[in-house]
């Protein structure tokens, strides 16, 4: 025997070897004598909240004596493409847990499967009932829940408490005490360079200001967008005017706001990046709940090392005269039961046990106060696990009021919602760079390119 | 005879079935399937469902009004047109200069190739550092010399149009980073290029311009022609820069909304399987034909020394 030979050989068995132990490994974690139906779980979260995820899961499986939760991370990149596949396949998961807007997309596709089929009529009920209306709005197209929401994520207005006190100002309850705070907190350095915003709207958040200044931008009845709705364009016309109210150019804003979230390692721009000064880049921003996590751990960083910290508050947008208060744009985490998922009860069942109904409401809590997540539910915000995070954490709380609200909306629930959110995005990013863009055209090419697409699918 | 020819025969189909059949299901399979897909209308769930040259017409549309496909085309066409010739220049210049006999040449050689070698997104990152417009190295250092500062990946203004860097203009930036492949083929033909012709050429009194523009480019012309069918293919078929740098959506104001990106969008978040095919196909038509029409124009501007044509 060459010793090409003997080479070749031992590779084989190398491989064979690698692949026998992984396969040893992968079957000594599952139970062969567990008589229980397996539901197969998947979801895409990583980090921290993955450890969150596994211990509801733990807890799931060591109560329920029915079924089974198998949880499997998968990529958040593409997970859409491998359901369709493993739907096309005859083999899909049981359970789903997505964040973009698109069950009405998937809904109309026949992907997935109503709550209305696995649950009963008084569970259905019962689900609407004990679910938030920003909750329900999530998941819910043509009449139906096609999904069930686990977490809301709002956004709200943070400030620098100690930034706006010290020259007199509360947080801001008018978008016209909101311009007042925009234009006094706007600094610039002896070199005339910009060194801190009080407040500048983000091109992306014309969902929320759209929203908060009183418009629409579906109608469910006509099932047409309605993107150039009035009061959308007000809310446009006064994003794109920022610049003008502030005394600054249109590039000023693009190179400030470059990277405020994109860039890893970029802190949360309103917390402090110097040693000396407390204060951020902005005196407000809108961000979502998830950042109450960064400064605790900015307060708790500087106070143990004896540098000066700033307090920050959170409310809610102001609205302008004649707009709506506790307004804004939301969205969040939901299952879907894919359409051929065999353990479709099983799902129901976890579904249940995760966001707390069916008298789960302690383990839901327990769930959201580990992962920092909103409750869908006032039931669940009421157990005393919860109670006791918001204490630890009263920044929350505001977040929490807030996605009680009625006037916490999501994108439109229609097939084509990926296309209306980028047209809707892009729109705003035209009225911040191009200050002489005209709102109203905009809105209006913008609506007819939307109204065009869904006819499009509809056909 | 003929039995040695069959062993040979059957041995070579046993070697080359793995391949063939690979390139049978990934390649050919979904190359004439898309071309079906694209007259119909596929969300990779249904069935599909046949709408003649209905996405073809959508195209045409778009390229007449500007908007969707035809923005993906004029931002294709931009980066296109600047980056595969500048590349070009800037790779034939640095070959040139990296093959002057000086010390320490090699460790020119290997930090000129670098950064061809690191992963696309990891540049991303870097560049959009880089070209950060407040605390960015490039506008600082440009303030040196009066310009700027440029919104590099916050702009959609080009420098072609308005004389300010924009986002498309960032990126070719990036492009031209990695051009250190393109350099390792250049000194490899430089290296070709018989010495005999400088000493003929210097004897006849032609100084370094002169022997530059009429020896080393002509000798180079092969790989120069290679690099530009190339270079031009890449250019049109990038996607994750444009990914990165606009965080999925072709931002600033669809400045960065590429051919590819447009598909990927079409494809993967609209489910317009049919449509995405479509387009697809119209890329395959247009790089065939700019490839077709370089290989015409090759005939009279590329020099093979001598080989029969």
């Amino acid at each position: 025997m060459t010793l090409r030979n003997v080479g070749f050989i031992a590779l084989f068995i190398a491989a064979v070897a690698i692949v026998g132990v992984s396969q040893w490994r992968q079957l000594s974690q599952q139970p062969i004598d567990d008589p229980r139906e397996e539901v197969i779980f998947w979801h895409f979260w990583g980090g921290r909240d993955r450890q969150v995820v596994e211990d509801v899961v733990r807890r799931f499986n060591e109560t329920n004596k029915q079924y089974r939760v198998r949880a499997v991370a998968m990529p958040g990149n593409n997970l859409d493409v491998k359901l369709f596949l493993s739907i096309s396949g005859g083999a899909p998961p049981d359970l789903i847990n997505q964040d973009d807007p698109l069950i009405a997309d998937w809904a109309e596709r026949g992907a997935l499967t109503p709550i209305e089929e696995i649950a009963s009529p008084a569970e259905v009920a019962e689900l609407r009932e004990f679910l938030f209306p920003a909750a329900v709005r999530l998941t819910e197209y043509d009449q139906k829940l096609y999904g069930v929401c686990n977490g809301l994520d709002i956004r709200a207005l943070y400030y620098n408490k100690t930034l706006l006190q010290s020259r007199g100002y509360e947080a801001p309850t008018s978008l016209e005490a909101l311009n007042n705070i925009a234009t006094e907190f706007t600094e610039r350095n002896s070199e005339g360079r910009i060194t801190r915003f009080g407040y500048v709207p983000d091109a992306r958040r014309l969902w929320a200001w759209g929203i908060v200044f009183g418009g629409d931008f579906y109608d469910e009845d006509s099932q047409t967008p309605t993107a150039d709705d009035e009061r959308i364009v007000q809310a446009l016309r006064w994003m794109g005017g920022a610049s003008n109210r502030l005394g600054v150019t249109t590039s000023d804003i693009q190179a400030f706001r470059q990277g405020d979230q994109s860039l890893p390692g970029k802190p949360f721009p309103l917390l402090p990046i110097s040693p000396d000064s407390p204060h951020g880049r902005y005196a407000l921003i809108i961000d979502g709940q998830w950042r109450v996590r960064d400064i605790m751990e900015s307060y708790e960083s500087r106070t143990s090392q004896n540098l000066p910290v700033a307090e920050i508050g959170v409310c809610p947008l102001p609205p302008p005269q004649g707009g709506e208060q506790n307004a804004g744009w939301v969205n969040g985490n939901y299952f879907i039961v894919p359409r051929g998922a065999r353990q479709s009860q099983g799902a129901w069942e976890f579904m249940k046990f995760w966001i707390g109904l069916d008298g789960h409401q302690h383990q839901a809590a327990k769930t959201c106060a580990a992962g920092g997540w909103i409750p869908v539910s006032q039931r669940v915000v009421d157990d005393e696990a919860f109670q006791n995070f918001l204490n630890e954490q009263p920044l929350f709380g505001e977040f929490v009021a807030l996605a009680a609200s009625e006037n916490q909306h999501p994108i439109p629930m229609t097939p084509g919602a990926p296309y209306f959110n980028r047209e809707i995005k892009q729109v705003g990013e035209s009225a911040m760079l191009h200050r002489e863009a005209s709102a109203e055209k905009l809105l209006t090419e913008t609506n007819d390119r939307i109204k065009h697409h869904l006819e499009r699918l509809k056909k | 005879m003929v039995a040695d020819l069959l062993k040979r025969l059957s041995t070579l189909a046993i070697f080359l079935t793995p391949w063939l059949a690979g390139f049978a299901l990934f390649t050919a399979f979904p190359f004439v399937a898309s071309f079906a897909l694209s007259f119909c209308r596929y969300d990779m769930i249904s069935s599909p469902e046949f709408v003649g040259a209905q996405h073809y017409t959508r195209l045409a549309n778009e390229l007449a009004s500007g908007r969707a496909f035809g923005l993906a085309v004029f931002n294709t066409l931009y980066y296109a047109a600047i980056l595969t010739p500048l590349s070009i220049g800037l790779a034939i210049v640095l070959a040139v200069m990296l093959n002057w006999k000086v010390r320490g040449q090699a460790i020119f050689r290997t930090l000129f190739f670098l950064p061809s070698v690191a992963p696309v997104v990891s540049v991303c990152i870097l560049w959009l550092w880089l070209l950060d417009p407040r605390d960015g190295m490039v506008n600082y250092l440009l303030r040196y010399a009066w310009v700027g500062p440029f919104n590099w990946f916050t702009s959609p203004e080009t420098f072609l149009t308005s004389g300010r860097f924009g986002s498309k203009d960032g990126l070719i930036l990036m492009g031209l980073w990695g051009v250190g492949n393109w350099i390792v083929i250049y000194l490899a033909a430089l290296g070709d290029i018989p010495h005999s012709l400088y000493e003929a050429a210097e004897l006849d009194g032609a100084g370094p311009l002169r022997r530059f523009w009429h020896i080393t480019l002509p000798g180079l012309s092969p790989v120069i022609f290679f690099n530009l069918i190339m270079g031009l293919i890449q250019s049109v078929q990038a996607f994750t820069q444009m990914y990165v740098v606009s965080e999925g959506v072709g931002a600033p104001a669809g400045s960065t909304l590429v051919l590819s990106l447009h598909l990927f969008l079409s494809a993967f978040q609209d489910l317009e399987m049919g449509y995405a095919s479509a387009m697809a196909w119209v890329l395959f038509v247009l790089l065939m034909t700019a490839t077709a029409g370089l290989f015409y124009s090759s005939r009279r501007l590329v020099h093979y020394r001598g080989a029969v044509r």
